[in-house]
Parts: structure tokens; C-alpha cells; sequence
């Protein structure tokens, strides 16, 4: 028993590791530090200038933070799915189904890096925020913060393994990837207060992550507490699990129909 | 008798290389049809960014409508040159089909042509489809306060936009690391050539870099038109710096793709991906 739990921990993080290695080793420091610092930049600051010609700066805070936590989902989203397609692309599928390794670790594992990476990537947007656009964190509590952080990173993730299982099965996971990020520009409040959307986009939004990760970071920023959040917290904690058992069973049924029908790297 | 002879050869070579380009242009257009990335840089991208647009700036005067349809078929418009257009040498590279194009006696430079011609040509699609989407679905009723002068910006628009595509192409190959930086490059355009919003709202030291890029010019035309904030003769200038800056990418392009060609042939580097 100890040594099944010890061989799949390791599978876990090496898999974790290997895999995120394997996405941006062929980068050199310099453009992996463009793709990961500059670009979320110029998005916010795009976001931002449009958000200030519409009402004026003194609400840069509300698309500041809410752009910093885009940065979640776009780890979330970009690398857990290429991290997990990535391996059709390379040919590198038929070993991983082959072995006997355990699939909840290897496929759950592909996920770990990019928490880790997009909780740097909304600390690096909010210091953005700070320099450029006088973010004020002084009211937020730490702790507070770094958990809605976490589990944000955590549920955007849960929607990057599933996509991740979908570009399985499609040769346009670009596209499908971009759209989902796109959509979550609009519908997770980061840009547009969700209350001020139409009623069927508020229930798309309710069921998506982020939505809830956005609201629970500004109540902290603003000064609430954790008890205040927690709530909300739980629902968004909620959504990412339901999200990766959903990913991690469809894993396993295209695992069983691949091997079955003898597609594992058709495109 | 020999100035005719001439003349005629001179004809003769337009109406190849007029030939090579449609060409060009029609099998990029095919393939791009096939394409998802495509089809989500012409048509979804835009659309959600003018739908988020649409919200955001709602109650900013009655034709804001119309400033999010040009602006957020300007996004469109951008996205697929800095993808597709710009990726139109290396993608030759990538299917292994460099080499035969420049043994050809065709020019590359008409080939590249095309093929951006048609990327642009197609991303026309946004404004389209924001158009489309804004005013039929959404209802917002939309006018071109002077749909004339919109109309030329327009096609002065997308011959700019061609031109600047030869040039980027060229950074393709000559940059090793531009098409892995190429993702940091979509957004600063949207925001220097003030796509959505005006570029008066950023630092000062900014707008030298904005005056420097035809896409500025192309969307203060064709916003200027769309809302008839531009007299006639502003827009002509516009139209003026798109077309000058048209000329000079044309003449650089020229020597780029002569210094490309040497250096791939020197190099032995033609179907070498990532040189």
C-alpha cells in the first residue's frame, strides 16, 4: 500500500514536472519571460484604457483585478491542455496509455505546474497593477487572498484538464482553447460586472469557474474578510473538482475507445 | 521598334507576377477555409471582443455602436496578418514547399503578396460579422456617417495592412524568436492604434510609436468615416500616411526578401525550421 502511494506520488510530480518542461523548454529565458510577464501585461492594459474611456480611471481597480485573475486561466486553460494534448501532438500518447502507471496521477499531475505557474501569474499582474495602475492592496488580507488565488488557479485548471481531454479528439484545439479563454474575458465578471449582464448569461456565468474567484478577490482587495468569501470560495473549490472528475472520466473513456478503435494518434 | 519590345516585356512580366498573386491568393484562401485557428481570428475572437466592448463601453455617446463594430473588426483584421500573414514564409517552410517556390522563376515577394492578400481580404469577415451580430441580433441600429469615404479607407486599409504583412513576414524568418514572441505582439497593437479606444488616453511618449504604424492611420480613418468625427481632408491624410507608409515597406520588403533568399542559400538554411 505505502509503496503504491509513494510510486504514484512520484509518477505524480515527475509527470508534473516533465511535462511542463516539455511545453517551454524550447523557449529561450527571454521569450518565456515575454510570454509570461509582457503579455498578460498588454492584455490588461488593453482591457484597462478601454474600462477607463468607458468610466473613467478611478475604476482601474476593478479590471486591474480582474485581469490579474485571468492570468489564472490562461495557465489554467493554455497549459494543462497542451500539457495533456500535447502528448497526441508528439506521439507521445500510445506509451502513456500503454504503461501501467496510475492514470488519476499522470493525468491530475499534468495540472500541478500550471496551479503553481498561474498563482505567479496573477501575483505578477497584480504587481503590474500596483506599478502602473496604483492598485491599493493595503486593505487585503494575505491569506485570504493567496486562498482565493489558489483555489481559482485550482478550478480554472479543472476546466484546462477538460479541455485538455477534448484536444484528444480534435485537431482544432486552438480554437476551441481560445474561445473558452474568450468567453471567460466575458462572462466571469472580470470585465463586465456579471449582475450587468442579461439573465441567461448570469447562469452561464454562475456555472463557469473564475466567476466566483473574480468577486471573492475584489471583496478582499475592498477590504472583507475571509468568512465574508468563503461561501463563494467553496462553490468555486466545488466547480474545479466537479471539472477534473469530469476531465479525469472523460480521460478514461477515450483512453478505452482509442485503444479499442486503434486511433490513439489519428488526427 | 526596340522601346515597344520593351514595353512589351514590361507587360508581359505584370501580367505574370498579376498571375502568381491571384494564384497565391486563392490557395491561401482554400487553405485557410480549413483552418480553425483561422476561423477563430476572423470571425469568434472578434465577435466576443466586440460583444465585451459593446458592454464596456456602453453610454458612450449614440455612435459608440459603430466605433465597436470598426474597432473590433480592426482586432480581427490584426490578428490574422500578425498570425497568418506573418507566418506566410515560415509556413511554407513548414510543409516543405520554400524551396521549390524560390527555385521558381516567379518573385517571392508577389507569392507573399497574395497570401497575405488574401488573410486580410478574409478578415474583412470581422467587421462583417461584428456588423452583423451588433445590428441584426443585437438590434443597435448602425450608420456610416459618410459610407464613401469608408469605403476607400477601407481598401486603402487593407493594401496598407498587405504591405506591412510583406515586412512582417520577413521578421519571421529573420528574427528567429519573433514567431515565439509573436503572442506578445497582438495586444500592443490593439492598444497603440487605438482600435477601441482613443490613443490620447495613454502616455504621452507613446503616440510617436502609434504615428509610426499604418494600422493607427487605418483605424482613425476608418473610424473618422464610420462617425464623421474627420473631415474629408483628415481622412485624405490619413489615407496619405497609410499609402507613403505602403511605398517605404514595399522598397524595404524588397531588399529584406533579397537579404532572406542570399542568406537561407549561403546558410544552406531554406527548409531548416527555427533558422
Amino acid at each position: 500500500m505505502m509503496e503504491r502511494i509513494s510510486r504514484n506520488t512520484r509518477i505524480f510530480f515527475e509527470g508534473a514536472f516533465y511535462s511542463y518542461k516539455a511545453l517551454f523548454r524550447w523557449l529561450n529565458p527571454a521569450t518565456y519571460l515575454a510570454s509570461k510577464v509582457l503579455a498578460p501585461l498588454t492584455i490588461m492594459i488593453f482591457f484597462v484604457f478601454i474600462g477607463a474611456y468607458a468610466s473613467g480611471s478611478n475604476n482601474a481597480s476593478f479590471y486591474v483585478i480582474g485581469n490579474s485573475l485571468i492570468f489564472a486561466a490562461s495557465s489554467g486553460i493554455f497549459g494543462v491542455t497542451m500539457s495533456v494534448g500535447g502528448e497526441r501532438w508528439t506521439g507521445t500518447l500510445p506509451y502513456l496509455f500503454g504503461c501501467p502507471a496510475n492514470r488519476g496521477a499522470m493525468f491530475i499531475g499534468r495540472a500541478f505546474m500550471h496551479i503553481l505557474d498561474g498563482m505567479l501569474g496573477v501575483f505578477i499582474g497584480l504587481g503590474w497593477g500596483i506599478l502602473l495602475f496604483k492598485l491599493d492592496l493595503s486593505q487585503a488580507n494575505p491569506l485570504a487572498l493567496l486562498l482565493t488565488i489558489l483555489v481559482t488557479t485550482f478550478s480554472t485548471s479543472g476546466l484546462g484538464l477538460l479541455m485538455g481531454c477534448l484536444s484528444l479528439i480534435t485537431r482544432n484545439v486552438m480554437l476551441v482553447n481560445n474561445t473558452v479563454y474568450f468567453a471567460l474575458l466575458i462572462f466571469s465578471g472580470a470585465n463586465i460586472p456579471v449582475e450587468e449582464l442579461p439573465a441567461w448569461m448570469q447562469v452561464i456565468a454562475n456555472g463557469l469557474p473564475l466567476t466566483r474567484g473574480v468577486a471573492c478577490a475584489r471583496t478582499i482587495i475592498a477590504g472583507g474578510s475571509l468568512t465574508e468569501i468563503m461561501p463563494l470560495l467553496k462553490e468555486e473549490l466545488l466547480i474545479g473538482i466537479i471539472l477534473t472528475i469530469l476531465g479525469y472520466f472523460l480521460f478514461k473513456v477515450f483512453e478505452i475507445q482509442a485503444k479499442k478503435l486503434g486511433t490513439l494518434d489519428i488526427f | 521598334m526596340c522601346g515597344w519590345w520593351e514595353g512589351r516585356n514590361k507587360m508581359n512580366q505584370v501580367q505574370k507576377n498579376l498571375r502568381v498573386m491571384l494564384l497565391a491568393f486563392e490557395v491561401e484562401m482554400r487553405q485557410n477555409l480549413t483552418d480553425g485557428f483561422v476561423i477563430f481570428g476572423i470571425l469568434i475572437q472578434p465577435l466576443l471582443v466586440a460583444l465585451m466592448a459593446l458592454w464596456m463601453l456602453k453610454g458612450k455617446g449614440p455612435d459608440y455602436a459603430i466605433f465597436v463594430v470598426v474597432g473590433s473588426g480592426m482586432t480581427g483584421l490584426w490578428t490574422t496578418l500578425l498570425f497568418n500573414g506573418g507566418n506566410s514564409i515560415t509556413g511554407e517552410r513548414w510543409t516543405g514547399t520554400l524551396e521549390p517556390l524560390v527555385a521558381s522563376p516567379a518573385s517571392l515577394r508577389m507569392i507573399i503578396f497574395g497570401k497575405v492578400l488574401a488573410n486580410v481580404a478574409q478578415s474583412l469577415g470581422s467587421m462583417i460579422g461584428s456588423y452583423l451580430l451588433i445590428s441584426t441580433i443585437l438590434g443597435y441600429p448602425l450608420t456610416l456617417a459618410r459610407p464613401a469615404l469608408f469605403a476607400v479607407s477601407l481598401l486603402v486599409t487593407v493594401f496598407a495592412l498587405v504591405c506591412f504583412g510583406l515586412i512582417l513576414a520577413s521578421f519571421f524568418i529573420l528574427i528567429p524568436d519573433f514567431a515565439r514572441m509573436v503572442n506578445t505582439l497582438e495586444f500592443p497593437i490593439y492598444i497603440l492604434c487605438g482600435f477601441l479606444f482613443p490613443i490620447a488616453l495613454l502616455p504621452g511618449w507613446t503616440t510617436p510609436i502609434s504615428y509610426l504604424l499604418s494600422p493607427y492611420w487605418a483605424a482613425q480613418a476608418l473610424h473618422g468615416a464610420a462617425q464623421g468625427t474627420l473631415t474629408t481632408g483628415q481622412i485624405l491624410a490619413d489615407w496619405g500616411w497609410m499609402l507613403a507608409f505602403s511605398l517605404s515597406y514595399i522598397l524595404i520588403s524588397g531588399k529584406l526578401y533579397q537579404v532572406i533568399l542570399r542568406k537561407a542559400r549561403v546558410d544552406a538554411t531554406l527548409d531548416i525550421v527555427g533558422n
